[in-house]
């Protein structure tokens, strides 16, 4: 049984259905439509359940300012971060240095600045990478089911039980990275949750009513797919974009940690938190608070935007 | 012989194939990284400064002349008899050092797994138990905070508070090339178990806190309350072991991140584990200890889940008497 | 006598986010000691709710605001939540609607039921799991002590049914709560349940409040009877007095609004306008003021008292007077008109040849995979050599229980799968062999209307575009055109043209069910297959679903195929029915025909184990035709797949299979040995109009 309420009536849109017996009286409707106002999207209601967690909006704003921090923030402040100037080394926070130097004399400020342009690309350009590749794979797989559903997803399982770890320092050894390398070495290894999620969705899609509709009234197998598949399965994918760009980031700090991340003169939060903490017990606070909570920050309201985003995508939270 | 165990035995059997599968598709994976190193897979066995005769020689003495799938055999061969290369760097054969160090990454994963479910999992529970409220809050946030924080940055950080400032514990990992050596000391292990653990212990709040969430909605929980059990015994009683069902299929899929997480945590604190292993022979370019350990790592890993796969026949009996 | 439980002026409150629906609003009612009391009404009127407030089990945001509930003059509003727990469980038994989900996945039936009585017994393990084998063997569960170490998915439905009863007398309540207990099982195995129960009750002298949408159901079992609308009880009285003479409109539309009571009459049926209200804002006056024809000024601005006599009680000031309907029966009463069309089914003229002509189609399904292990192969025989015809014009209905094949038969005809075997020729053309353009133009004339709406409806698209979509698909006509054709569809089912813009979630499931009709119809198919179109309805929403399809029927001449597990709906649209059973066609002929003299044991079976809403037939009525559950249709029986379950079944039904043979001069066919028509009716029926004129529409069947 149903507790939830039934819409407002409208008696003003009133209209018999053909034919109905004369006997209903003019005062109650046949059918009256249900909601009032303007038709609210599933995008709209989505908005509406994001909107109103405040945990999500806090992330929002969080890596909105970052961006801005990270792009804009050199345009106001702008610092050389190219050329070592070791008479400025390992300056506390003070004077020309609201965040202090580090051993090689960069400004930490706009350090920050730039690292974070690197871990905002490195995150979302992997992320993004991921995503497409995962979704291609996971749906090809999931539309076209059976014998090459079974085998395409024994490798996406096989692969995922290497450790990643072991093929990303490998690959790093092998390649000495560039951010471009970082982004496709960190992908070639995230794709593979996106496909499997995609193709569980797809799988689910394909047997939708409203698809296979499709194909009772004669339309092609692309049709489903393009029109009624792909868009519905854009929750799950965005969810997945979401969480891929905290676990890029991540994922470039450890390597930034193991040497093995982008190399110097350009550095990411990873790399400044690592080459901060060699300064642990030397009192050089500046140089890890700042990048530690930076790292922390971010991944931490994407997660928060990822969390939302799951639940405003989910239909049952919708249908309110 | 009850006939759910046929369906048991019949489940992990394929299990098990899967498994082999796998194996083979990762010899497959490393044997691609072999043939993508630098000047081909003879440098892996070689020291850096090898001249260019020593190159042509071994290539012609190993056969990496051959077809690809030829060497592919050899290597297969070789590695079925236990053969992962020789180490110039350490001076000895690349499985001895596995054998030396891959028991001690497994007490520091199994220790850290321990403690991370210990503390998870019943804080999951709480958490749903008392959502949306103060606790609940609390707890998200520390959660969060341990998933969002790079594994170094926290073993750092510990290392600064505890060792260096406090004194509590050693800032170094127990040293030595046994494992009862390193169990000697567990002092020294407490800093390394509670770094690994960190992040695991923020993974496991999180699901069990949903899972749970998920199942006390179910119907077969309303049937318990209206039998008359209480609150607690409907959480622990019910819900408690249908949640857990799905925190043991996730610990599978864990150990991969798991074997990242041991990688730095080994770094940080110089615990003689195949992390350490690992990234020193990443350091010294000592390709076929990189190999070997990779292949080794994953194989562990592909017991792990089998493990994993056992217990959630042992859990969930729709799989033991489909 | 003090009754058991009384129930006096309750509120009940459920807090949402931006609103309180107050679902139930002042109920009062009460069981005596071994009374059975049925609660009945439509979704979402409070009786599921009133339910729960006894058991204090609602859910989250809701709450009990005011009136009291005595259980043997015992307080339970205010009892701690310490001593609620040693009532329910214990003094209160309750079961609820679906076994499947009901029963905690992970732990065996005799351990759960154990557990429940050690909660409220002072005894020991052993002695708990010796309950609850008795327990067990009480609801009849075969093998009960084998069975106590099985989990939930080893068990049937009707067997898994049998288990939440037992685990709810396990304690041995005084009182029975049953939440809608047969709406998820088949018609057969919800006669077992509902028998058990009443048979529990006398054995063991408890009182059974029994919450259902379904008249029929009450109707043979419950001394009395409360009908709830809108959280409030809007009539009550003894079963037979409610049912013979309803004074409150409701009630009486309610009845009027059943397929059962026109079947056979060719009447229109009379269906309640609009929806029930919204909870949270409830209408001043009588709440079904809006949608009540004999409403006056002072009901919609007054509420009116639950009058009447101490005996038969109804909140209404202008109740149903017991002279208004003639004697035996509320099928005349004021209000339903005759529909304009055909006075009976059989009356209409059919056309000569077969529109749809299905031959010999088997499908069978490999099975190569489960939901957790993989099986080894082997092959699931969902539809074994059924051969029909359907003519133009006609109503053909297909009918059976879950699992029996006829959905995928209706897959199959639109090409949602491909036959194993045999020929759908449509119109001339063999549907199974189109392909490319013939393919799309083939696909024109036979479309699918799926059972629920909400899902046949992408929810990111709105209502223009997804009833444009075939259009588009079939590339007929300009945007105008289609758009001309898409508003003149939406006047047909009755919805405004402002539809247009709105999306699917916005709809109520009556509105969305007249959309999915209009989407079927954008094409101007021939045959229209309807699968189970109005099985997820409330009778009212129903009513007004069938009215609609019978009217564009007439107006159309459309042709259709319906797939339903509701005998009374199928009776009342359909010309001819077919029966089916485990993917056999086992029965086939004239609507009436079939319906009044069935000749296959299990027409027979599922005939009588649908109750009815007359409580004078339902006492009459043969119980428990059909025993056991139906097998699986992976190995099915030998011979005659029924005889496992039939009470004629001898020898030869093992070993041969019969094939369908006319029975009697109506153009019936029945697949059976020992066919029932030698015996004659069991039922009094009413001559059958024009039976004759419609020809028997099947042809060489059986393999």
């Amino acid at each position: 049984m149903s507790i939830l309420p039934q819409p407002a009536k409208e008696p003003a849109v009133t209209r018999l259905p053909a034919g109905a017996a004369s006997d209903v009286t003019a005062a109650a409707p046949a059918v009256a439509l249900a909601a009032q106002g303007r038709p609210r999207s599933l995008m709209r209601r989505g908005w509406e359940v994001f909107a109103e967690n405040r945990l999500a909006l806090a992330g929002l704003a969080v890596v909105v300012l970052f961006a801005l921090f990270s792009f804009v923030g050199p345009l106001l402040y702008s610092t050389d971060q190219v050329h070592a100037n070791l008479a400025n080394s390992l300056l506390p926070p003070g004077g020309g240095h609201p965040l202090g130097t580090t051993d090689t004399g960069f400004d930490e400020l706009g350090r920050l600045m730039a690292g974070g342009q690197a871990s905002l690309e490195v995150g979302v350009a992997a992320a993004l990478l991921a995503v497409l590749i995962g979704t291609l794979y996971g749906a090809v797989a999931g539309y076209l089911g059976g014998v090459v559903d079974t085998a395409m997803m024994r490798i996406v399982d096989a692969w995922l039980s290497i450790p990643p770890i072991f093929v990303l320092i490998i690959l790093s050894v092998i390649f000495h990275p560039g951010p471009a390398v970082m982004i496709v070495i960190i992908a070639v290894f995230y794709w593979l949750g996106v496909a499997r999620l995609v193709r569980g969705e797809t799988l689910t899609l394909r047997t939708r009513e409203y698809v296979q509709e499709v194909k009772i009234v004669g339309g092609r197998a692309m049709r489903s797919v393009i029109r009624h598949i792909v868009p519905n399965a854009i929750g799950t994918i965005v969810v997945q974009a979401t969480f891929a760009v905290a676990d890029s980031i991540l994922i470039l700090a450890a390597l930034g940690y193991l040497g093995l991340g982008i190399q110097p003169p350009a550095t990411d939060w990873g790399a400044m938190l690592s080459s901060g903490l060699t300064y642990l017990n030397d009192g050089g606070w500046w140089l890890i608070y700042p990048p530690g909570i930076c790292i922390i920050l971010i991944v931490v309201a994407f997660n928060f935007i990822g969390d939302a985003l799951r639940d405003a995508f989910e239909t049952r939270l919708q249908r309110r | 012989m009850p006939p759910g165990c046929v369906t048991v035995t019949a489940y992990l059997m394929r299990r098990l194939l899967q498994a082999i599968f796998v194996t083979f598709f990762v010899t497959v994976v490393v044997f691609v990284l072999l043939q993508m190193l630098p000047g081909g897979p003879v440098r892996a066995l070689l020291p850096l400064n090898a001249t260019h005769y020593q190159v042509v020689h071994l290539t012609r003495e190993y056969g990496y002349d051959k077809p690809l799938v030829v060497q592919y055999g050899r290597w297969l061969w070789q590695l079925l008899h236990g053969n992962l290369g020789y180490s110039v760097h350490l001076n000895m054969p690349v499985s001895q050092s596995i054998i030396q160090a891959l028991p001690k990454t497994i007490v520091l994963m199994a220790l850290s797994i321990v403690l991370a479910l210990l503390l998870g999992v019943p804080l999951g529970v709480y958490q749903a138990a008392r959502r949306y409220r103060a606790g609940d809050y609390v707890l998200t946030g520390i959660s969060f905070l341990g998933y969002g924080t790079p594994p170094f940055f926290i073993g750092l950080l510990l290392i600064d508070w505890l060792a260096v400032d406090v004194h509590a514990f050693p800032a170094e990992a127990p040293q030595g090339t046994s494992v009862a050596q390193v169990l000697s000391q567990p002092n020294a292990l407490v800093l390394p178990v509670i770094t690994l653990a960190f992040a695991g212990f923020a993974l496991w709040s999180r699901y069990m806190r949903s899972s749970v969430m998920d199942n006390l909605v179910q119907d077969y929980v309303r049937t318990a309350r209206a039998t008359g059990a209480s609150e607690r015994q409907v959480l622990w009683r019910h819900v408690f072991r249908n949640s857990l069902v799905t925190i043991v299929t996730l610990l599978g899929l864990s150990l991969p991140g798991l074997f990242a997480g041991a990688v730095i945590t080994e770094s940080v604190f110089n615990y003689p584990g195949m992390g350490l292993l690992f990234w020193q022979a990443a350091q010294d370019y000592d390709y076929p200890v990189l190999l070997g350990t990779a292949l080794i790592g994953t194989l562990a890993t592909i017991i792990g889940n089998l493990l994993a796969d056992i217990g959630y026949a042992a859990l969930d009996p729709r799989v033991r008497y489909a | 006598m003090e009754p058991l439980l009384q129930i006096e002026d309750l509120h009940t409150e459920v807090r949402l986010k931006n609103a309180v629906v107050r679902a139930v609003d002042g109920v009062s009612l009460q069981i005596g000691a071994n009374e059975m009391v049925g609660v009945v009404g439509e979704s979402g009127c409070g009786k599921t709710m009133t339910a729960l407030s006894v058991m204090r089990l609602l859910p989250s945001g809701g709450s009990i605001t005011g009136g009291s509930i005595t259980l043997g003059g015992r307080e339970l509003t205010t009892l701690s939540d310490e001593q609620i727990r040693h009532v329910r469980g214990n003094e209160i038994g309750m079961v609820f609607q679906d076994p499947l989900t009901s029963l905690n996945p992970t732990m065996t039936i005799g351990r759960q039921i154990a557990r429940a009585v050690l909660l409220h017994r002072d005894i020991s393990r052993a002695a708990a799991a010796e309950r609850a084998v008795e327990v067990l063997d009480l609801v009849g569960l075969p093998k009960a002590r084998e069975r106590v170490h099985q989990y939930p998915h080893q068990c049937s439905g009707g067997m898994r049914q049998r288990v939440m009863i037992a685990l709810a007398l396990s304690c041995e309540p005084r009182l029975l709560i049953a939440d809608e207990p047969t709406t998820a099982l088949d018609v057969s195995v919800q006669e077992q349940i509902l028998e058990l129960i009443d048979d529990l009750r006398a054995r063991l002298g408890m009182a059974v409040l029994l919450v259902t949408h379904d008249l029929g159901v009450v109707a043979g079992r419950a001394d009395r009877v409360v009908a709830m609308y809108a959280g409030k009880v809007a009539e009550t009285a003894s079963t037979g007095r409610l049912f013979a003479s309803p004074r409150h409109p409701y009630t009486e539309a309610l009845f009027q609004a059943l397929p059962e009571r026109v079947a056979g009459t060719g009447q229109r049926l009379y269906s309640i306008p609009g929806m029930p209200p919204d909870l949270t804002r409830p209408p001043r006056g009588c709440r079904f003021a809006p949608r009540c024809r004999y409403a006056q000024d002072r009901c919609h601005a007054e509420e009116p008292p639950l009058g009447g006599t101490a005996d038969h009680r109804y909140a209404c000031f202008l109740p149903v007077p017991q002279t208004r309907r003639p004697p035996g029966g509320i099928r005349a009463a004021a209000g339903t008109a005759p529909a304009g069309g055909p006075a009976a089914p059989g009356s209409e003229l059919p056309g000569t040849t077969p529109l749809l002509s299905v031959r010999q189609l088997v499908k069978d399904f490999a099975l190569t995979r489960g939901t957790v292990l993989r099986r080894r192969a082997g092959h699931l025989s969902a539809v074994a050599g059924v051969s029909f015809d359907v003519r133009g014009g006609e109503t053909f209905g297909l009918v059976g229980e879950s699992g029996c094949g006829k959905t995928t038969i209706g897959r199959l005809l639109v090409g949602l799968e491909t036959p194993t075997g045999g020929s759908i020729m449509f119109d001339g053309e063999d549907l199974a062999r189109l392909s490319g353009a013939g393919y799309r133009r083939g696909r024109r004339h036979v479309q699918l209307m799926f059972q629920d709406s909400y899902a046949s409806m992408d929810p990111r698209m709105r209502v223009g575009p997804v009833l444009r979509e075939p259009l588009a698909v079939q590339r007929i006509g300009s945007r105008a055109e289609q758009q001309r054709r898409v508003a003149e569809l939406l006047d047909q089912v009755g919805l405004p043209a402002s539809a247009l813009e709105r999306y699917p979630h916005e709809f109520s499931g009556g509105q969305r069910q007249r959309l999915a009709l209009a989407r079927v119809l954008t094409l101007a198919p021939k045959l229209v297959i309807a699968d189970e179109p109005v099985s997820a309805m409330d009778v009212s929403i129903q009513a007004q679903i069938l009215n609609l399809m019978r009217d564009l029927q007439r107006d159309l001449g459309l042709t259709y195929l319906l797939i339903s597990h509701d005998l009374a709906v199928v009776r009342y649209l359909a010309d001819h029915i077919g029966v089916m059973y485990l993917g056999k066609l086992v029965e086939i002929g004239p609507a009436d025909e079939v319906y009044l003299r069935a000749a296959h044991p299990y027409t027979r079976g599922l005939i009588d184990s649908v109750p009815t809403a007359d409580p004078e037939a339902e006492r009459r009525r043969k119980r428990s035709a059909i025993s056991g559950e139906l097998p699986s249709a992976i190995r099915p029986p030998s011979g005659c797949r029924f005889r496992t379950r039939c009470p004629l079944a001898e020898r030869i039904c093992a070993e041969t299979e019969p094939p369908l043979r006319p029975i009697g001069t109506g153009g019936r066919l029945a697949a059976c040995h020992f066919p029932l028509q030698a015996a004659g009716a069991r039922r009094d029926s009413p001559a059958v109009t024009g039976s004759a004129a419609v020809t028997g529409s099947a042809t060489d069947g059986g393999t």
